[in-house]
C-alpha cells in the first residue's frame, strides 16, 4: 500500500477502462459497513452490555501440571514405536477424507491366515496329545454334513418343486422391491432387473422350425393290421418314391458315367502310339501317297486374290437397288400403321388375353414355390440334410398280432433327423476317430538273444 | 469432404450372418460347449436366403446363425458357468493324467450342476407355450427311458427319463385327456388332448435296446436335447399335477428313485414300470375328485353359424362319455398281451386292471375274480375259461378308443379274425370321399347298410347290444301305444260331443235359433301355421344364391373353384355308389339264380 504508485496516464475512454482504472475502495468500504450495520444493527443504538465483556481472567498464562511420568524405557519405546506407522509409509496412506468406493479391493490375508509349517507341526503335535480331540470331531461331522447338503441339493433339481409358471410376482422376474408400484412404469422397473436375472426376448425361430410337425401323423398303411387298401396305398407309394429314385440314379448315370465313350485295351494301346509317334518322321509308304499319280505341277492351297473393279454401271444399278429396297420397306411400314388403327380392338384383346395368361401363371408358380418351400430341407451345412422316405412295411412281416410286430426302423435315428429336417441340426456326418496303429521295432543291439527275438516275433499270437 | 467409404457387407445381409467359427470366437467357446448351449437355449442355425452374401464373399456352404441370436446368446449366464467348468475339467483331467484317483473321484463327484430352470421359463413363457412343444419331448423321453447306460449319455439320464414319463402318464390318466390311440409298425402313437393343446407322441414297441449304429446318430447330441426336455417335462409334470390337485412328486415304486443302485434286469424294470402305473396316486386333501367340466356355454356371435356349433357340443358330449368309457369295468391282461400300453389306456378311461400274479409284480386282483368284464388274450384258444366275461383281443380295446364307444365285441372275439386297425389320424375333413358300406359300419356301429342280409352271420351277437336293440324296440313301442291312447281319448271326446247332440234334441226351432246364436259366438279353429317344407327348400335355396352374389370379387374365383371341387368329388362319390349298387344287384340276382338252380337240381335229383 505503501509504494507510490506511479502515476500512469491511462486512457478511460470507454466503460471497461473506466472501470479498470478507478479507484473505487472507499465506496466499497462503506458499502461494507453498511451492510453490517444492517445485519448487526447500529452501534450507537447498542447497549453497553452488548459490546464489552468484563475481563476476569487476567493475562497470566495457564500453568500446566505436569504428571510424574517416568520417561519410557528403551525396550516400551521401541515397543510402542512398533504400533505406529512407519514414517516411510506415510506417503501411501490415503491423505484424503473421503472413503474407499472398493473396501474390498486388494484383499491381503492377515498373517497366520494360512497355516504356516511350523504351526502345522505345532497342531500336529497337539492334536497327538489330544488337545484337539474334540475339535477335530466335530470339524468331521460338519465336513460330512456340508457334503450331504451338497448332495441333497443336487437331488432337488431332480424333484422340479418348483412352479414355473404359476407365480407372476415382480419378484420372480427380478424386479426389486422397491420398484414394485402400479405408478412405476414396466419400462423402468425392468430397467433395474439384475442382467443376470433379466429374461429377454428370444429372437424368433425359424419358420421350420415352428411350423413343421414333430411327430407327423401316420400313414395309416403303417398300422398293425391295416385295412387293405391303406397298405396298397403305401407300398404303392414307396414303389413310387422308389421308382423316382432309379429315374434320378439312371439319370445321373447318363449324364456322367455313360457320357464317355468306352475304349477296349487294345484301342488304348494304339491310340497312345499314335499319339507318342506323332511328328516323328514315318517311313515312306507308297501306297499311302495319293499325289503319287497327278504331274509334277505346283498349286498353292490358298490361290492369291485379284483385286477386280466394279465399273460404273454395276456401281449405279447396285445404287438403285439399295434406294428401291428402302422404299419399299417405308411404304411397308406406313400401310401397316393405317391398317393397325383397324386393327386396334383385336390388339387390346389379344394384350388382355396374354396379360391374363401371365397372371394366372404367375399365381400357379408362387403356389408351386410355396408347396415346395414347405417341405424343402434346410441347407445348413456342407453336408446334404437326409430327406424323409415313405415307411416300408413288408407284407410279410404283417402278423395281424401285437407279439410278431417287427420294426425295421431306428426311432432313434428317426428323430435325429426329423429335427435335421426341422432346421433344429446342422446335418452332419460323425468322423469316426481312426485308432493310431502302433508300429513297434525292435531295436537290434549285441545283447540281443535268440530268446528275445523269438519273444517279439510271437508276442501277438496269443491276442489274435 | 468425401464421407467415409462404407465397408462391403457391413450392413444387409451380411452383418446379419454370422459363422459359426465367428460366434465361436465371439462367445469364447469350444464347439463342444457352444453346441450345448445352443441346444439349451433353442438357438438354431439359419439358412439365408443368398448364401453368397451372407457369407461375406466366402464359396462354399457354411453353417451360419443370426447376429442377433449370437448376441442373446452373449448375455446368457450359464456361459459363465460354462467358462467356469472348463476349470473344473482341467482338475479332473490333471487328476486322472497324474494318477490321482481319490482326488479324481472327489471332483466327478462334486461335479457342478448347471441350473437350467430359467432356460425353461424363458422358451416357454407360458404353460400352453411348454405344452405345445411337448411331442418331441415326449418322444425323445420314452425313447430314452429304454436306454441302458451308453457311453456318451449320463448316468441317471434315462432313469431321469424313466420316472418322468411314468409321471406324465399318471398325469394323463388323473387328467382322463386320452383321445386317439394308434399301433404302428413303428410304435404305439398317442393323442392326448391337454388344456385344449392337441399332444401327439410315439412310444416304440418293447424291444430290448437295440444297438445302435455308431455313425448314424450323435448320441452327445441327443443326450443334449433330452437333458433339456427332462427338465422341461419336470415342469410340465409338477404344473399337470397342481392342476389336477395330486401331490408332486408321487410316490412311486423304488426302482424309480435315483440311490437305488441294484443291478435289476431289464424284465423286472419293466414290470416294475408297469405295476407302477397300476397305483393310484395320493391327493391334495381337501379337494374333491369329481370335477366336471361344464357344459358349453353358448355365446351369440354372428359369424357363429349354429350347425358349427351344435357339431361342437356333439363333440364335448362324446369326449365326456368317452371319458367314462370304462368305468367300473374290470379286466384282466393274459401273460402273452404287451401290458403297457393296455394298462394306460384302459386306467384313462376308468378301468381297473390286473394280470397274472405269479408272472408280474403289481397285480391287484386274482385271475379268478368273478367280476372281471373283460379278459384280454392274444392267443387263438384258452384251456380253461370263464363264463362270466369276454374273452377279447387287445385290438378291441384300441379300436374303441378309437371309435369312442365300446365297440360290439363280436368281431374281436377270441380266435377271430380281426378287422383292420384303422388310423385315427386320418383328416376327418375330408369327408368329400366315396366310404365303402364295410367302413362306414366299422365307424359308426349305428350305421345299417339299406340291403342288410347278414342274417346268416355264424358269430353270435354280443349280448349287450341285444339288450340296446331290446330296449330301443321297448321304446318304440312305448312310443306307438302312447299314441294309441291320444287316439281312444280323442275318439271318446268326439262320441261324447255326438252324445250331447243325441240328448238335446227336443225343440228343432230352439235348436236352430241356438246353432245360428251359437255359430255366431264360435271360434273357428285355428290352422296351424304349416311348413310346407318344398317351399321352404326353394326359399332357402334362392336365398342361398342372392347370398353368392355377394361373394366378393376377390374371393369369386375361388369360390366358384370350390364349388366346382366339391361337385366334382359329389359326382365321384355317386358314380362309385352307383357302381357298387349295380354291383351288389347284380351278385343278388347270380345268388338267386344259383339258388334257384340249386333247387331245381335237387326237386330233380329228388324226382329221378
Amino acid at each position: 500500500m505503501s509504494v507510490v504508485k506511479k502515476k500512469k496516464r491511462v486512457s478511460k475512454k470507454n466503460k471497461k477502462a473506466w472501470g479498470k482504472y478507478s479507484d473505487i475502495r472507499d465506496v466499497e468500504e462503506f458499502l461494507e459497513d453498511q451492510r453490517l450495520e444492517e445485519r448487526l444493527g447500529k452501534f450507537d443504538t447498542k447497549p453497553d452490555s452488548e459490546l464489552f465483556v468484563v475481563d476476569t481472567a487476567g493475562d497470566n498464562e495457564e500453568v500446566k501440571v505436569e504428571a510424574d511420568v517416568k520417561p519410557l524405557s528403551r525396550k516400551l519405546q521401541k515397543r510402542a514405536k512398533l504400533n505406529e506407522v512407519p514414517k516411510c509409509f506415510e506417503v501411501l496412506l490415503p491423505t484424503s477424507k473421503v472413503q474407499d468406493p472398493n473396501k474390498k479391493r486388494n484383499h491381503v490375508n492377515p498373517i497366520g491366515f494360512k497355516p504356516s509349517a511350523l504351526s502345522k507341526l505345532r497342531e500336529k503335535r497337539q492334536a497327538q496329545k489330544g488337545v484337539f480331540e474334540k475339535k477335530l470331531v466335530e470339524a468331521k461331522k460338519n465336513r460330512k454334513m456340508a457334503l450331504d447338503k451338497k448332495r441333497k441339493a443336487k437331488q432337488v433339481r431332480q424333484n422340479f418343486g418348483l412352479d414355473l409358471w404359476g407365480k407372476d410376482l415382480p419378484a420372480s422376474k427380478g424386479i426389486p422391491e422397491t420398484l414394485v408400484d402400479e405408478f412405476i412404469s414396466e419400462e423402468a422397473q425392468l430397467h433395474n432387473v439384475l442382467p443376470t436375472q433379466r429374461l429377454r426376448p428370444k429372437p424368433p425361430l425359424a419358420k421350420s422350425v415352428v411350423t413343421r410337425a414333430a411327430v407327423e401323423t401316420p400313414h395309416p398303411g403303417v398300422s398293425y393290421n391295416p385295412s387293405y387298401q391303406e397298405h396298397q396305398d403305401l407300398l404303392r407309394q414307396v414303389g413310387q418314391h422308389e421308382e423316382k429314385m432309379m429315374k434320378k440314379e439312371a439319370h445321373l448315370h447318363r449324364v456322367t458315367t455313360g457320357m464317355f465313350r468306352r475304349v477296349t485295351q487294345a484301342e488304348k494301346e494304339n491310340q497312345w502310339r499314335e499319339e507318342m509317334s506323332s511328328g516323328l518322321p514315318q517311313p515312306h509308304n507308297p501306297a499311302e501317297d495319293p499325289d503319287s499319280d497327278t504331274d509334277n505341277e505346283y498349286k498353292a492351297v490358298n490361290p492369291p486374290v485379284k483385286n477386280k473393279k466394279k465399273d460404273h454401271k454395276t456401281r449405279r444399278k447396285q445404287k438403285e437397288r439399295l434406294l428401291e429396297k428402302e422404299r419399299l420397306k417405308r411404304e411397308k411400314i406406313d400401310k401397316q400403321k393405317i391398317t393397325d388403327l383397324y386393327k386396334l380392338r383385336k390388339l387390346q384383346s389379344s394384350i388382355k388375353t396374354r396379360e391374363q395368361k401371365q397372371a394366372s401363371e404367375r399365381t400357379k408358380r408362387a403356389e408351386k414355390r410355396a408347396a415346395t418351400e414347405a417341405t424343402a430341407l434346410p441347407t445348413l451345412s456342407a453336408h446334404k440334410t437326409p430327406a424323409k422316405e415313405p415307411d416300408f412295411v413288408d407284407p410279410k412281416q404283417l402278423s395281424g398280432d401285437l407279439r410278431n410286430i417287427q420294426a425295421n426302423t431306428n426311432p432313434l435315428r428317426e428323430r435325429f433327423e426329423s429335427l435335421q429336417r426341422r432346421g433344429a441340426l446342422a446335418a452332419s456326418k460323425i468322423m469316426m476317430k481312426k485308432k493310431k496303429k502302433l508300429k513297434s521295432y525292435f531295436k537290434a543291439g549285441h545283447k540281443v538273444t535268440e530268446k528275445d527275438i523269438e519273444k517279439y516275433v510271437t508276442r501277438n499270437v496269443g491276442k489274435k | 469432404m468425401v464421407s467415409k467409404k462404407k465397408k462391403k457387407y457391413s450392413s444387409g445381409e451380411g452383418a446379419q450372418f454370422m459363422t459359426r467359427k465367428a460366434a465361436l470366437k465371439k462367445l469364447q467357446l469350444s464347439l463342444k460347449d457352444f453346441r450345448r448351449i445352443c441346444i439349451l437355449k433353442g438357438i438354431y442355425p439359419r439358412e439365408p436366403r443368398n448364401r453368397k452374401r451372407a457369407q461375406k464373399g466366402a464359396g462354399g456352404i457354411k453353417t451360419l446363425y443370426h447376429t442377433k441370436d449370437i448376441k442373446f446368446l452373449l448375455h446368457e449366464p450359464i456361459i459363465w458357468k460354462l467358462r467356469e467348468l472348463k476349470v473344473y475339467q482341467q482338475k479332473i483331467r490333471r487328476a486322472r493324467a497324474m494318477r490321482e484317483y481319490r482326488n479324481m473321484k472327489k471332483f466327478l463327484r462334486d461335479y457342478p450342476d448347471i441350473n437350467i430352470d430359467h432356460i425353461v421359463k424363458e422358451r416357454y413363457p407360458t404353460f400352453v407355450d411348454a405344452l405345445r412343444d411337448l411331442d418331441d419331448c415326449l418322444t425323445l423321453c420314452f425313447l430314452f427311458s429304454t436306454f441302458p447306460s451308453l457311453k456318451k449319455v449320463p448316468r441317471d439320464q434315462s432313469m431321469l427319463c424313466r420316472r418322468l414319463t411314468v409321471e406324465f402318464m399318471h398325469a394323463v390318466i388323473a387328467a382322463k385327456a386320452l383321445r386317439k390311440v394308434f399301433v404302428s409298425v413303428k410304435g404305439y402313437y398317442y393323442q392326448v388332448e391337454l388344456e385344449g393343446q392337441t399332444i401327439t407322441w410315439i412310444v416304440p414297441h418293447h424291444f430290448s435296446f437295440q444297438p445302435q449304429n455308431k455313425d448314424e446318430v450323435d448320441f452327445k447330441i441327443m443326450s443334449t436335447f433330452v437333458e433339456f426336455y427332462t427338465m422341461m417335462l419336470g415342469f410340465v409334470n409338477f404344473k399337470l399335477y397342481h392342476s389336477l390337485n395330486l401331490v408332486y412328486p408321487p410316490k412311486l415304486t423304488a426302482a424309480f428313485s435315483a440311490d437305488d443302485k441294484e443291478l435289476i434286469d431289464e424284465h423286472a424294470y419293466v414290470a416294475e414300470r408297469i405295476a407302477a402305473m397300476n397305483l393310484s396316486l395320493a391327493r391334495v386333501e381337501g379337494s374333491n375328485e369329481a370335477e366336471e367340466l361344464p357344459e358349453i356355454d353358448i355365446f351369440n356371435t354372428e359369424d357363429e353359424d349354429p350347425q358349427k356349433l351344435e357339431e361342437a357340443k356333439l363333440e364335448a358330449e362324446k369326449i365326456k362319455k368317452l371319458k367314462t368309457m370304462f368305468k367300473g369295468l374290470k379286466f384282466f391282461i393274459n401273460r402273452e398281451v404287451p401290458r403297457e400300453p393296455l394298462v394306460f389306456i384302459i386306467r384313462c378311461f376308468g378301468g381297473e386292471v390286473s394280470w397274472d400274479k405269479d408272472h408280474f409284480v403289481g397285480a391287484t386282483f386274482d385271475e379268478s375274480d368273478e367280476s372281471i368284464a373283460y379278459h384280454i388274450v392274444d392267443r387263438p384258444t384258452m384251456d380253461k375259461q370263464y363264463l362270466s366275461r369276454y374273452y377279447v383281443q387287445p385290438q378291441w380295446v384300441f379300436d374303441s378308443v378309437n371309435a369312442r364307444t365300446l365297440l360290439p365285441i363280436n368281431n374281436y372275439l377270441m380266435g377271430a379274425v380281426l378287422p383292420p386297425h384303422l388310423s385315427p389320424f386320418v383328416d376327418k375333413t375330408k369327408d368329400q370321399v366315396y366310404i365303402p358300406p364295410e367302413e362306414k359300419a366299422l365307424n359308426d356301429p349305428n350305421f345299417k347298410p339299406l340291403d342288410d342280409d347278414q342274417s346268416g352271420s355264424d358269430i353270435e351277437e354280443a349280448s349287450d347290444e341285444d339288450k340296446e336293440d331290446e330296449e330301443e324296440a321297448d321304446s318304440e313301442e312305448d312310443g306307438d301305444a302312447e299314441a294309441a291312447l291320444a287316439k281312444q281319448y280323442q275318439q271318446e271326446v268326439e262320441e261324447d260331443s255326438d252324445s250331447d247332440d243325441d240328448e238335446e234334441g227336443v225343440d228343432p226351432e230352439k235348436k236352430k235359433l241356438a246353432k245360428e246364436k251359437k255359430k255366431a259366438m264360435a271360434v273357428t279353429a285355428g290352422v296351424p301355421h304349416k311348413e310346407h317344407p318344398y317351399q321352404k327348400e326353394i326359399e332357402d335355396k334362392q336365398a342361398f344364391r342372392l347370398r353368392e352374389k355377394l361373394v366378393r370379387k376377390k374371393h369369386r374365383n375361388l369360390y366358384k373353384s370350390m364349388k366346382a371341387g366339391q361337385e366334382k368329388r359329389k359326382k365321384e362319390i355317386w358314380l362309385l355308389r352307383k357302381k357298387r349298387r349295380l354291383h351288389d344287384e347284380k351278385a343278388k340276382e347270380e345268388k338267386k339264380v344259383e339258388k334257384r338252380q340249386k333247387r331245381q337240381q335237387a326237386l330233380e335229383q329228388a324226382s329221378a
